[in-house]
Order: C-alpha cells, then sequence, then structure tokens
C-alpha cells in the first residue's frame, strides 16, 4: 500500500515538473510552428538566476518568501529579455526560410547561450537548497515527503488554470487561438499576427526560466542540465501531441506515471520508460494524442 | 545515345586521393591526425546532406558514427579483429542495418519530429552507452594495433598506412554517394523537397525513398565513425551525443550541399578551426560555434560554397556585360 502512494505521490509531482518545463515548448510550437531548442538554454539560465537570486536572499538574510519571489522574479526577467532579444534578432528575419534552417538556428541560439551561462557562472555545480529544506517534510501515511515537491504540484495547476483562462476568456487569448489555426487569416481579421508571435516567444521563454527557476533547489545546477530538459520535454509534448496545452498535460501525466512506475519497481529500466511511452503512443498516433489533423497541401 | 562525359567530382576525388597518399609520408603527423578526423566527420556529413536533400535534418547521425566506431573497437577487444577493411566494414553492417530497422519507425515522419526523434534515439544510446561497462562507461574503449589485409606495419609506418586506408575508404564512399546523388533516386530526393504529393501521384513512394537515404546515410555514418575510431584509436559514448550531430549539421550548413565535395570541404575547415581554437580559447569553443551557425543561417542560408556561386556569377555577369560594350 505505501509503495502505491509512493509512487502516486512521485508520478503526480514528476507530472508537474514536466508539465511545467514543457509548457513553454508547447506554447512557442502552437503559434510559430517552430522547435525551440534553446528552450533548454532558458530553462537553465533560469535556474543559475534563482540560484543566484537565492544565494543573494540568504546572504542578506531574507526569509523564504522573498527568497522565493525574487528568484522567480530574477528568472522570468532574464528569460523573457532573452527571448525578446533572440526573437527579434534572429528568429523574427527566418519565418520564411525552411524549418531545418530555423532548427539550426535555434540550436545555434542553445549552444551560445549554453558557453555563455558557463563563462558567466562557471563550471562547478551551484546549490539553492535552502528554500527547499526551510519548507521541510510533510507526513504522508507512513512516508516523509518534502513540502515543497508537494507544493510544485500546485503550482503546475494554478499555471495550467492560468494559461487556459487566458487563452480562454480573454481578448488576447482568442487572438493566440486564432493564430495558431490561422495565421493569414488571423492577420486579414486585423489581428497583429507578429507582436502575438514575438508576444508568445517571450513567454515561452519566461516559461521556461521559471521552470528552471522551481527546479533550481531541488538539483545541482551544472552546465548540461538544459539537454536533457529539451530532450525530455520534446517527449512530453510529442506524446500530448505537439502545440496542445491539453497535450502537454496528458503528456505530463503519461511520462510521470512511467517513471514513476518504472523507478520503483524495474529501476534498470527507468531511462526507457520515458521513450517506451513516447514509441508506444507514436505508435498508435504517429503526431500524438491531441494533434490536430492537418490537410497536405499540393 | 550521347557518348558518356567524364564525371569531373569523380575524377578530383581520385586525383586528390592519389596526391594524398604519395605524398602521405612528406605530411607532418599532426595534419595527417587532422584530416583523418576531417575525412570521418566528412562521410557523416554527405549522410546528413543526403537527408537535407529532401528537406530532413537529422540530429541524430552521431548514432551511427557511434556504431560505426564502437564495432571496431568491439571487435578488436573481444574478437581481436585488427584488420581495417574488415572492422570498418562490419561497422557499416551494423549502422546500415539499425538504420534500416529504425527507418520503418523514421521515415514517416518529417520536419521537426524527423529531427528531434532521430536526436532522442541517440541521446537514449548515449544514455546507455555510458551506464554499461560493455561499452566501457563513459570512459570509451581503446582500439589495438591496426592491421591492413595481414600487414602489420609499427610506428610510424602505422600512422601512414592508417592515413591512406582513411583516405582511400573516404574516396570510395564519396564516389558512391556522388554517384547515388546523381541517379535517379538522387534526384527523387530533391523532389521530396519540392512537393512530396506530386511525386506519390508520379508513383515514387516518399516513404520508400526516405527509408533508403536514412539507411544510406546510416552507413555512411558508420563508416565515418569507424574511422574516426582507428585515426583516434580511442572510442567513447560522446560519438553518440547530440553535439557530434550538431558538427555534421555544422559541415553542411558552412559548405553547402552543391555537390559531395563541399562535405569534405566544410568537415576540413571545422577541423582546422577546432584544432586551433582548442589551444586559443578552449572553453569558448561552443559560442563561437554557434556565433558562425547563427552568422551563416541569417546572412548566407546556402552556405559559404555559395559564395563561390556568387562570385562565379558575378564574374559572368561582369563578362557579358563586357561582350555588350565591345558590340
Amino acid at each position: 500500500m505505501s509503495t502505491f502512494v509512493t509512487i502516486l505521490i512521485d508520478a503526480v509531482s514528476y507530472a508537474a515538473w514536466l508539465f511545467l518545463t514543457s509548457i513553454g515548448l508547447t506554447l512557442v510550437f502552437g503559434v510559430l510552428r517552430l522547435l525551440n531548442i534553446a528552450h533548454g538554454s532558458f530553462y537553465s539560465v533560469g535556474a543559475y538566476m534563482a540560484a543566484y537570486a537565492i544565494g543573494l536572499c540568504v546572504a542578506a538574510g531574507l526569509g523564504t518568501a522573498w527568497q522565493f519571489s525574487l528568484a522567480a522574479i530574477a528568472a522570468v526577467t532574464a528569460g523573457a529579455v532573452l527571448g525578446l532579444v533572440i526573437e527579434r534578432s534572429v528568429l523574427g528575419r527566418l519565418y520564411r526560410h525552411p524549418e531545418a534552417l530555423i532548427l539550426i538556428a535555434t540550436y545555434a541560439a542553445f549552444l551560445v547561450l549554453e558557453d555563455a551561462t558557463k563563462l558567466i557562472w562557471g563550471g562547478q555545480s551551484l546549490y539553492a537548497n535552502q528554500p527547499r529544506d526551510a519548507l521541510g517534510q510533510m507526513q504522508l501515511g507512513a512516508l516523509q515527503y518534502p513540502i515543497y515537491d508537494i507544493a510544485l504540484i500546485v503550482v503546475a495547476i494554478a499555471l495550467a488554470a492560468t494559461i487556459g483562462f487566458v487563452l480562454n476568456a480573454t481578448r488576447i487569448g482568442h487572438c493566440v487561438t486564432a493564430v495558431v489555426f490561422d495565421r493569414e487569416m488571423s492577420a486579414a481579421m486585423g489581428i497583429n499576427v507578429v507582436r502575438i508571435m514575438t508576444g508568445t516567444f517571450v513567454v515561452g521563454a519566461a516559461l521556461g526560466a521559471f521552470a528552471g527557476a522551481i527546479t533550481a533547489p531541488k538539483i545541482a545546477i551544472s552546465p548540461g542540465i538544459g539537454v536533457e530538459v529539451i530532450v525530455i520535454a520534446f517527449a512530453v509534448v510529442v506524446i500530448g501531441g505537439l502545440g496542445s496545452i491539453t497535450g502537454a498535460v496528458v503528456g505530463a501525466v503519461i511520462v510521470g506515471f512511467a517513471r514513476a512506475l518504472t523507478a520503483h519497481l524495474f529501476p534498470e529500466i527507468e531511462m526507457f520508460a520515458v521513450y517506451a511511452a513516447m514509441a508506444g503512443v507514436l505508435a498508435i498516433r504517429p503526431y500524438g494524442l491531441f494533434a490536430r489533423p492537418e490537410a497536405r497541401k499540393i | 545515345m550521347s557518348r558518356p562525359r567524364a564525371d569531373w567530382t569523380i575524377v578530383a576525388i581520385v586525383v586528390i586521393a592519389l596526391a594524398l597518399s604519395l605524398a602521405a609520408a612528406f605530411i607532418p603527423g599532426w595534419i595527417r591526425y587532422v584530416s583523418q578526423n576531417a575525412l570521418a566527420a566528412a562521410l557523416a556529413s554527405i549522410g546528413v546532406m543526403i537527408l537535407l536533400r529532401a528537406g530532413l535534418l537529422s540530429f541524430g547521425q552521431g548514432l551511427f558514427y557511434f556504431l560505426g566506431a564502437y564495432a571496431v573497437a568491439l571487435l578488436n577487444k573481444h574478437f581481436a579483429v585488427t584488420d581495417a577493411a574488415v572492422t570498418v566494414m562490419i561497422g557499416a553492417v551494423c549502422a546500415g542495418a539499425v538504420a534500416s530497422v529504425l527507418g520503418f519507425f523514421i521515415a514517416s515522419y518529417r520536419g521537426i519530429f524527423f529531427s528531434m526523434l532521430t536526436l532522442a534515439i541517440s541521446m537514449v544510446v548515449y544514455g546507455i552507452a555510458t551506464k554499461l561497462s560493455f561499452f566501457g562507461g563513459s570512459d570509451g574503449l581503446n582500439i589495438g594495433t591496426l592491421s591492413f589485409f595481414g600487414y602489420r606495419p609499427r610506428g610510424a609506418e602505422l600512422q601512414i598506412m592508417s592515413f591512406r586506408f582513411c583516405i582511400w575508404t573516404s574516396a570510395l564512399c564519396g564516389v558512391g554517394a556522388h554517384i547515388f546523388l546523381r541517379s535517379r533516386l538522387g534526384k527523387v530526393l530533391e523532389a521530396i523537397e519540392d512537393n512530396e504529393i506530386r511525386l506519390e501521384y508520379l508513383g515514387r513512394s516518399v516513404r520508400d525513398t526516405i527509408h533508403i537515404a536514412y539507411a544510406a546515410a546510416g552507413v555512411l555514418a558508420g563508416i565515418g565513425g569507424a574511422l574516426a575510431g582507428q585515426a583516434a584509436r580511442h572510442v567513447d559514448p560522446s560519438f553518440a551525443y547530440w553535439t557530434t550531430a550538431g558538427d555534421f549539421i555544422f559541415v553542411v550548413l558552412l559548405s553547402g550541399q552543391a555537390s559531395v565535395l563541399s562535405p569534405f570541404a566544410g568537415s576540413f575547415t571545422l577541423e582546422v578551426l577546432r584544432t586551433f581554437a582548442s589551444a586559443l580559447f578552449p572553453n569558448e569553443w561552443q559560442l563561437a560555434l554557434g556565433a558562425t551557425m547563427l552568422a551563416i543561417v541569417l546572412f548566407l542560408p546556402s552556405g559559404l560554397g555559395h559564395l563561390v556561386v556568387l562570385i562565379v556569377r558575378a564574374f559572368k555577369r561582369r563578362a557579358e556585360a563586357r561582350e555588350v560594350i565591345e558590340q
């Protein structure tokens, strides 16, 4: 029984983290039709900024609430600024080019940012676990579980609700949905498509950085954390269908459970669980569970 | 029927290979080593170029590079097979077999899906290779001394033979890839990028064509990996890491896709840059690589090879203008 509860909580907590890291990727894909490999570097920049901010707060003797809010603000600001710079200087000029070239451009941006973070923060690992330790553990049946990891679930749900609300109930959200469905038609209806695209990329980058910030207290922050994230986030969004928000939620839950189940029951195959889940879904639905059917153009 | 014309690409490859193998003894050792690495990476890059002709960007060619290299190392370690040609062939067969099997899954995907799925597969293999002691873990495996068709040179002679072997294997693959691209199948690949539905109306199976191209690219990368392993006499899991595949993409981006000769030129440029960069600024290599890629993508998306085309065109135009004036 206790194994079952552990698996359940692990799965949900992991799914929450997966959702946070992959939501920005799928949002950007939905609107801009490009897969942003640099999402991984937004994540690592966010993690580094959070670690830096938390380090400053701890040195200044500020409390946990300060640490959280300053870390989030620092990461989101850095992510948004980076996103704006990259979209305006690189991607914005490439939208008429083939997909392959845009993918190469985001890969190049990833390489640049990866080395830039290494130059700024050095090659050694950073730790920012103070706020997670400060929240302590909570008793769940016979089980001790960090409150921080439970709080992650709440944050993920709140974020999903916010994004759902913005997309479905606000004017801007409706414009974004329109651009997702038909870029040219939206432009004809008077939507400023370029602005929506830039805005979405900035939000996507900020979300990536936010995911990094919220993960920072849980991990050793070192160069290379961005690579794992981009591969696993792709697996999550491709299961749900690239560009679909609901898909990201479902993909995160599937991968979360696959990973938690194998981690507890068959630890040898844990690292394959994610990809086995992806291969299984793609074998049945080649473009993911919630992908829109697309007309082939002649 | 017209008389078959001389194919200048093949002539150029053979002449360069002949010249290099005759001059092998006079070339300094470090240049030979850099060249061997460049040739190995060039073969994998030709594979990337073949797929890119069809509009497909593979981020997973490192996987086949890895397979070719590890085939050499494992044969050497467990079966004491030292013959360079035999190990390269088995490496090519392994890579080709894996590519053919994966092709059933991969060939139905295009665009971003193709790129990211190939990337995911090679990262999974990288993950396995760093953990399993069979593959030597993250340290990799060493390769013993090679033999060439029963000839077992030692010392400097071994390096020169290894260099010549690498040159002729690459030349053979280069000619093979050139004939492939020139064939009807190669032209169909270009048509896939233009419009695959029309191609299917004409009765070609797009899926099968991509499958064949993927397998061919896998074989080329496998041979490249085997040559790289033989050059360094050491293999490690980083062969399957995505930045290895990223280097091949960089080569094609740098040189353009005009001919099979382009990746050779691009690969030499990359290896020379890497050699100097690792001496001058070891910590900023990726940054320089990324910045160069961005610059090419933004300002010269058809590659540096396109500069040559532009210059030739400008000269032609000037010559034409002069003719007009003289008339």
